[in-house]
C-alpha cells in the first residue's frame, strides 16, 4: 500500500465525472431535447423520417449505445493512466465481498 | 390442431429442452452462486443475460403493437427504456459492484447501517418484482393458450411450474446461462420476420435503413383519409406526459432491483461499465427493429387489408377475430373494410405479423418460442430477486443470522415457488391491462430506489433517516399520484398514472436530502466507504488520503 498524492486521486475523479457530465449531456439532447423541439423539428428530413421521429425510433438509441462504448473505452484509458492494473482488480475485488 | 400447431409445439419444446438443460448443469451449490452466479460471467455473455432478463413479456409482444398504434408518441418507450442504461451504467453499477454485496437491499441497509432500511428497501424490492411479474406470468398464459388452442388461465399455470423448477433449482447460475440462450432465440424470433417483411415491402433486407420511406409513405396514405400522420407528435398526450414518462422509465430501469443484481455477478468495476454497453447493444437490436416492425405490420394492413370486400378478407384475419382481438365489423355497410373499420389490439402485433405476412408455419412457431423466452426469463430474474429479498435480507441478515447455508438456500428456493405460485393466481385475473401493471412496477422503482440509490452512492451526508424517509415519502406519492390520476382523474400538466415516477422521485430526493440535513451526518466510518466508490477496486479511501493497493492484498 503507497499513499497516492491528494491531487492525483482528485484529478481522477475530476476526469471521470467530467466525462460522464459531458456524456449525459449528449444523452439528454439527443432523447428530451429533441422531444421538447419534436413540431419545429420535423420539417427536416433524414432517410425518409422525419428528424423527430428518426432520433426517437433511431438517432437517440444509437446515441446511447456509441456513448456507453465511449463511456468503457475512455475508463480503461483513465484507469490505465492512473497505473490501474485490471488483474490486480479481480484479485481485490474477488476478496471484497462480505463474507457470508 | 394441424401442421401449424405441430410446428409452432416442435420449436417450444425443443427450446425449453435448452433452457432446463442448462439449469440443470448448472444447479447452484453455494449461496454466492445461487444469488450472483459466482461473480464470473464475462461482461459479453452478462450483457446478453440483462438482455433477456431485460426484455420482457411487455418488450417483445407488446411494444410494436404499442408503436403501431400511438405513433411518434409510442417512441417513448423505445427511449425510456434504452437511455436508462446511460443513468444505470455511470451512476450506479460500478459502484455498485465495489461495494460488493449480494442483493439491493443489502447495499441500503449496510451504506446507511440500518435495519429498519434494510427490511423496507426488501419490502419495496419485492412489491416492484411481484408486480412486474404478474405481467409476465399473464403474458406466459396468452402465448401458451393460444398456442395450445387452450384457456390462458391454464397456459399460466403451465408457466408457473415452468417458471418455478428452472429458478429454484438453478438460482442464478443456472439462470444466467439459460438467459444467454434465451437472448439468441428470442432475438433470432424477433428479427426474421422484420426482415422477410423489408424484403417483401421495400426489396432491402436491412429494415432498419428501409422504413423510412414506408414512414413517409403511410403519412400521405393518413393525410388521404383525413387521419393525423402516423409520425405526427404528441396526438395521444401531451408533451409534459411524453418527457414525463420517458423519465419514469428511465430512472426506473436504473432503480429495477433485478436489473441492478445483474452487475453484482460480473468480477469488477470495469466489468461492470463493459456489461453496461454490451447489454444495451444487444437489447438496442431489438428495440431499433420494434419501430420498423410497427411500421410495415401497419403499412401492410392499411395497403393490402384495409379496402378490401369485407367478404373476401384474408384467412389469417378470422382465427384473430375469434380470439376478440381483432374487429373488422363493416360500420357504413358498404361492403368494403375501411381503415378506419379495422380494430386491432397492441397485444397481438407482433404474433400476427407473421401471418399476416405470409412467412410460413416455421417463422410463426419461432415467434411463438421467442415470445415464451421473453417471458419466462424476465420472470426468472424477478423470482431470484424477490427470493433474495426475502430470504439473504429478510429472513437471514435479520431474523436468524445464525443460520446455516444449506437452511438460507432452502428458504430461498421455498421463496421463489411460493411467489411465482401466488403470482400465478394474481395472474389469471390480472388488476389490468399487462402493460400498465409493468409501468406501475418502474414508477415505484422510480420513486424508491433511485434516488435512495444515487443519493447513497454520491452524497456520503445522506443518512439512515434521511434513506427512510425518502424510500417512504417516494413510494406513497407515486402510489397517491397513479391512483389519483387513474381513479381520480387528477393530472398535472397532462401527465397520468403511467408518468407518475418524476413526482415520486421529486418528492423523495427533497425529503432524503432535507431529513439527512437535520439529522446526524453518518459515522466516518460510513463517509469513508462512500468516497472509496469514485475510485476503481485497486485505490483505497482511508483516513481521508487515497492509496494504492500495488501488492492486490485483499485485506484492505
Amino acid at each position: 500500500m503507497k499513499k497516492i498524492d491528494k491531487k492525483v486521486a482528485d484529478s481522477y475523479f475530476r476526469e471521470k465525472t467530467r466525462n460522464m457530465i459531458i456524456y449525459f449531456a449528449i444523452g439528454f439532447l439527443a432523447s428530451f431535447g429533441v422531444v421538447f423541439f419534436a413540431e419545429p423539428l420535423s420539417d427536416i428530413t433524414i432517410n425518409g423520417f422525419p428528424f423527430h421521429y428518426f432520433m426517437g425510433a433511431q438517432g437517440a438509441v444509437l446515441t446511447f449505445i456509441i456513448l456507453l462504448f465511449v463511456n468503457a473505452k475512455m475508463g480503461d484509458a483513465i484507469d490505465r493512466k492512473y497505473g490501474i492494473d485490471e488483474s490486480k482488480n479481480e484479485q481485490i475485488s474477488s476478496g471484497k465481498v462480505l463474507d457470508h | 390442431m394441424d401442421t401449424q400447431f405441430l410446428v409452432s409445439l416442435a420449436i417450444i419444446l425443443a427450446t425449453f429442452a435448452l433452457y432446463i438443460g442448462i439449469a440443470i448443469y448448472n444447479k447452484a451449490k453455494e449461496t454466492s452462486e445461487f444469488y450472483v452466479a459466482g461473480r464470473g460471467v464475462p461482461p459479453i455473455f452478462n450483457g446478453m443475460a440483462i438482455g433477456a432478463d431485460w426484455m420482457s413479456a411487455a418488450s417483445f409482444i407488446g411494444m410494436a403493437g404499442t408503436i403501431m398504434l400511438l405513433g411518434y408518441d409510442g417512441l417513448a418507450y423505445i427511449m425510456g427504456w434504452t437511455g436508462g442504461y446511460l443513468l444505470l451504467t455511470f451512476l450506479l453499477a460500478p459502484q455498485l459492484r465495489k461495494y460488493g454485496r449480494y442483493t439491493v437491499p443489502e447495499f441500503i441497509g449496510d451504506r446507511f447501517d440500518s435495519h429498519t432500511a434494510r427490511v423496507i428497501a426488501a419490502i419495496c424490492t419485492i412489491i416492484i418484482s411481484f408486480t412486474y411479474s404478474i405481467g409476465q406470468l399473464s403474458g406466459s398464459g396468452v402465448v401458451i393458450g393460444r398456442l395450445f388452442e387452450i384457456d390462458a388461465k391454464l397456459g399460466t399455470m403451465i408457466g408457473v411450474v415452468l417458471i418455478a423448477f428452472y429458478a429454484a433449482f438453478g438460482g442464478m447460475k443456472g439462470i444466467t446461462w439459460t438467459q444467454v440462450a434465451q437472448y439468441v432465440i428470442l432475438i433470432i424470433a424477433y428479427l426474421i420476420p422484420v426482415i422477410f417483411m423489408a424484403l417483401q415491402l421495400t426489396g432491402n433486407p436491412l429494415p432498419w435503413i428501409s422504413y423510412g420511406d414506408i414512414v413517409g409513405k403511410m403519412g400521405e396514405l393518413d393525410r388521404e383519409l383525413g387521419i393525423s400522420e402516423y409520425f405526427a407528435p404528441f396526438t395521444n398526450g401531451t408533451k409534459w406526459q411524453f418527457l414525463a414518462l420517458m423519465f419514469t422509465l428511465m430512472a426506473g430501469t436504473a432503480g429495477l432491483p433485478h436489473v441492478i443484481v445483474r452487475f453484482y455477478t460480473v468480477s469488477t468495476m470495469k466489468a461492470a461499465r463493459w456489461s453496461g454497453a454490451w447489454a444495451l447493444l444487444f437489447i438496442g437490436l431489438l428495440y431499433l427493429s420494434a419501430p420498423a416492425y410497427a411500421a410495415f405490420s401497419r403499412f401492410i394492413l392499411m395497403t393490402q387489408v384495409a379496402g378490401s370486400k369485407i367478404t373476401e378478407l384474408p384467412a389469417w384475419t378470422k382465427t384473430w377475430v375469434d380470439t376478440g382481438k381483432l374487429q373488422v365489423a363493416d360500420g357504413n355497410g358498404d361492403g368494403i373494410l375501411q381503415w378506419q373499420e379495422l380494430i386491432i389490439s397492441n397485444d397481438i402485433v407482433v404474433m400476427a405479423t407473421p401471418e399476416i405476412a405470409n412467412l410460413g408455419m416455421f417463422v410463426i412457431g419461432l415467434v411463438a418460442a421467442g415470445a415464451m423466452a421473453a417471458a419466462l426469463s424476465t420472470a426468472g430474474g424477478l423470482m431470484i430477486s424477490i427470493s433474495s429479498a426475502f430470504a439473504h435480507d429478510i429472513f437471514y441478515r435479520v431474523l436468524k443470522p445464525n443460520s446455516t447455508e444449506k437452511t438460507r438456500l432452502s428458504v430461498a428456493r421455498w421463496s421463489i415457488v411460493i411467489a411465482t405460485l401466488l403470482a400465478g393466481v394474481i395472474a389469471l385475473n390480472p388488476p389490468g391491462a399487462i402493460t400498465q401493471i409493468v409501468a406501475w412496477a418502474f414508477a415505484l422503482a422510480t420513486g424508491t430506489f433511485f434516488p435512495a440509490l444515487v443519493l447513497g452512492v454520491w452524497w456520503k451526508r445522506s443518512n439512515s433517516q434521511g434513506v427512510i424517509a425518502g424510500l417512504l415519502v417516494g413510494l406513497g406519492v407515486t402510489l397517491a399520484y397513479i391512483f389519483a390520476a387513474k381513479y381520480g382523474g387528477f393530472t398535472i400538466l397532462g401527465i397520468i398514472d403511467t408518468g407518475a415516477g418524476v413526482f415520486g422521485a421529486a418528492a423523495a430526493f427533497a425529503a432524503n436530502i432535507i431529513v439527512s440535513l437535520m439529522t446526524a451526518a453518518p459515522s466516518q466510518k460510513i463517509q469513508e466507504e462512500v468516497m472509496d466508490l469514485r475510485y476503481p477496486e485497486q485505490m483505497v479511501y482511508k483516513n481521508g488520503e487515497v492509496w494504492m493497493n500495488d501488492d492486490g492484498s485483499k485485506s484492505v
